[in-house]
């Protein structure tokens, strides 16, 4: 399996701030791999997230998309990601069509190859008729389905999420996590995902890494973790990580 | 392709229904605005008929009253009032101002030989315009009667002529001449003073509403991608984010532009329902209308024409001068559009947004009211430096200075906006194409009332 994402000793720190975001952060996703960031509120994950989809510049370090570097390359880079941010919301006052069909336009180089990403929308979203609508008028599951479509329509090596199901009913949520496994297998899609939820990571990832005070603490599959750690599930192996780190 | 599908986008966001709606609204509002006003200037200067309660019943009294019906400039609408109710009374007639001979009238001037009193009821509808034209107009009438008045006693009492009248009345003949930057013309001050008022109210009104206008509408733009996160999605997507800053600039000057020109189209006939008519009626016919003597042709002949006296004096603008004035104009709103940029970046919510307009509202309002109220170079010098560092200040004072010839000011203030709108732009530029975008924002913590920049991500 190639190499997808590699992220080398990245770094952050934010003006006026003593201590790092995040530092030193290494890790890699193979294609068609899940791959889960997981981590306290303020641990680092979302800046580890916002360097690799080039939203803001790393202090130190470096990360490479299919063999892009994010410093020097950030347009290569962002022909290869889709990233879907924490309670993202969408245009309200663009139907979900024109919304698809808008975000397809900066990725498409041509008319064929957009309409080719639309369908897929379509399809994905499963959103029917009310495409046709309003996005002002669209419930909180129905919006998180039409980004999702957007951020893997376009077929992107990397898709970027955070937070994926965060606020979304039982049903919604399901349905997302196995749209998210269904697209990894078939279409060797690689995710990076983030979340506080354990149990989603659990059924939805294939190796996990739990960050914490900027620092990437362990990274392994959900086996391999429990075994380490001796915990029945990850939320376990999260608390002990976590707790660890802190004693510290 | 990118560029057009982000301005596309754009243009859908800020261009709705519901914008469209109200800049329709605002150009209609002109346009009634102007048909009242216009009205309302019109009625209050109308001296051509009088609404007149005659309660003497003298001989003298009678032959003024003929003798202005006898002029043929005024009719003389006679009523009758049934009490002292005066309020009731004009409700009852439907009058807005009534003229009240009261008994004893002739009397007192005649045989008495002291001055008679003359009642004139007006009825102030509102503190509008319209409200006080219904006071000037009946003052016009009882100078007009009074005229007649003095005519009457002079003939009758001191058994004068009436060559002797008329070199009594007008021992003086007044040419006006006014100057302006060097040039003359044969026109009364005043009359020009009426005319350029207009035009320097109401020109920094539009620029101030387009301002704030088009200010707003980046600002919320920004601020919502912000909130909204979609432009997280929109800058991770394969695009320049100096694309996504063209796109939003370029979009909010069309729109800005659109607005402008739906303004100016309802300003124009809004100048044009209330100047048009009135100009006239002020300048020849009241002249004619007001004085009860026989006016030759050659006296009107020497009143020179409002337009004509503008022209003569340099206040109407040259083709290029409105270039230049648009230009500016230009410079102005894309100065406010990257201040706004700025600003709306700092948003974190929708509160905030609120406050962000706080400084960019300031600026605006200060050189608004300064130039509507007062000359700035009569300020202290402090006062002055503070105003002409406002940016949008050259922006009102540019009409001034195109029509007053004072080239070198407008220069100056156009190349200050050109300094001050490269210093945003760069600014507009760093924060977009640099981290400031996503980390920067400003804390309103009521307790501490005091900006700080603070980081929003983890």
């Amino acid at each position: 399996m190639a190499t997808v994402l590699e992220v080398k000793e990245l770094s952050k720190k934010y003006p006026k701030k003593t201590k790092f975001a995040a530092e030193k952060v290494s890790f890699t996703v193979e294609e068609g791999e899940i791959f889960a960031l997981i981590g306290p509120n303020g641990a680092g994950k979302t800046t580890t997230i916002r360097m690799i989809s080039t939203l803001i510049n790393p202090t130190e370090g470096d990360a490479f998309v299919a063999g892009h570097s994010i410093i020097k390359e950030p347009d290569k880079v962002r022909e290869n990601i889709t990233y879907l941010p924490d309670e993202a919301g969408a245009y309200k006052t663009m139907k979900g069509i024109d919304y698809l069909n808008f975000m397809a336009g900066l990725f498409a180089k041509d008319k064929e190859t957009l309409e080719k990403y639309v369908e897929r929308g379509k399809a994905i979203c499963g959103l029917g008729d009310r495409l046709n609508e309003k996005i002002g008028g669209y419930s909180r599951g129905m919006i998180r389905k039409l980004l999702l479509a957007r951020a893997v329509m376009t077929g992107p090596k990397l898709a970027i999420m955070d937070e994926a199901t965060s606020g979304l009913d039982v049903i919604n949520a399901l349905e997302i996590r196995k749209m998210i496994k269904t697209l990894a297998k078939e279409q060797n899609m690689a995710f990076l995902l983030s979340s506080h939820n354990m149990l989603e990571i659990e059924y939805v990832s294939d190796r996990v890494g739990i960050i914490a005070d900027g620092h990437l603490m362990v990274v392994g599959t959900i086996e391999e973790l429990k075994e380490k750690y001796e915990a029945a599930n990850l939320e376990e192996v999260f608390e002990r990580v976590v707790k660890n780190h802190e004693i510290r | 392709m990118k560029l057009g599908n982000l301005l596309k986008k754009e243009l859908r966001e800020l261009i709705t229904v519901q914008a469209l709606m109200s800049m329709v609204f605002t150009m209609v509002l002109f346009i009634v605005m102007g048909q009242i006003m216009g009205g309302a200037m019109e009625e209050g200067y109308d001296t051509s008929t009088i609404t007149l309660c005659n309660q003497d019943n003298s001989a003298f009294t009678e032959d003024v009253l003929a003798t202005i019906q006898e002029s043929g400039h005024t009719q003389i609408n006679f009523v009758d009032i049934q009490s002292e109710d005066y309020a009731a009374e004009l409700e009852r007639l439907g009058l807005k101002n009534l003229v009240i001979i009261p008994e004893g009238f002739g009397n007192s001037v005649t045989v008495e030989k002291k001055p008679a009193q003359i009642q004139v009821v007006s009825q102030m509808q509102n503190g509008g315009l319209a409200g006080t034209m219904s006071t000037v107009s009946a003052s016009d009438i009882v100078s007009v009667i009074q005229d007649v008045c003095m005519d009457e006693v002079l003939l009758e009492n001191y058994g004068l002529t009436e060559a002797d009248i008329e070199l009594i009345r007008g021992p003086l003949k007044l040419v006006e001449y006014t100057t302006l930057n060097g040039k003359t013309s044969k026109v009364s001050v005043m009359e020009l003073t009426a005319i350029t008022m207009m035009q320097s109210m109401i020109a920094p009104f539009a620029i101030f509403f387009l301002l704030l206008m088009a200010s707003q509408m980046i600002m919320t733009a920004i601020s919502t991608e912000k909130i909204d996160k979609t432009l997280e999605t929109l800058l991770s997507a394969p695009v320049s984010r100096l694309s996504v800053l063209g796109a939003k600039m370029i979009a909010a000057v069309i729109s800005a532009l659109l607005n402008a020109a739906f303004m100016i189209v309802g300003f124009a006939f809004y100048m044009l329902g209330m100047v048009g008519d009135a100009v006239e009626e002020i300048t020849a016919s009241s002249i004619l209308e007001t004085t009860n003597l026989p006016i030759d042709a050659s006296a009107l002949e020497q009143v020179t024409s409002l337009p004509q006296a503008m022209a003569e004096l340099g206040l109407t603008l040259s083709p290029f001068s409105y270039v230049l004035f648009a230009v500016q104009l230009f410079l102005t709103i894309a100065i406010g559009l990257a201040i706004s940029l700025i600003l709306g970046a700092m948003a974190t919510d929708i509160k905030s947004v609120q406050t962000l307009t706080m400084p960019i509202m300031i600026a605006v309002m200060i050189p608004f009211f300064i130039t509507m109220f007062i000359d700035i170079n009569t300020m202290p010098a402090i006062f002055k430096l503070i105003a002409y560092a406002i940016p949008f200040t050259h922006t009102y004072t540019a009409l001034t200075n195109l029509m007053n010839g004072d080239m070198l000011m407008f220069w100056i203030g156009l190349a200050y906006q050109v300094v001050c709108l490269i210093v945003c732009m760069v600014l507009a530029v760093k924060v977009f194409t640099t981290d400031k975008l996503f980390t920067m924002s400003v804390n309103f913590d009521a307790g501490l009332k005091k900006k700080s920049k603070k980081q929003i991500t983890e």
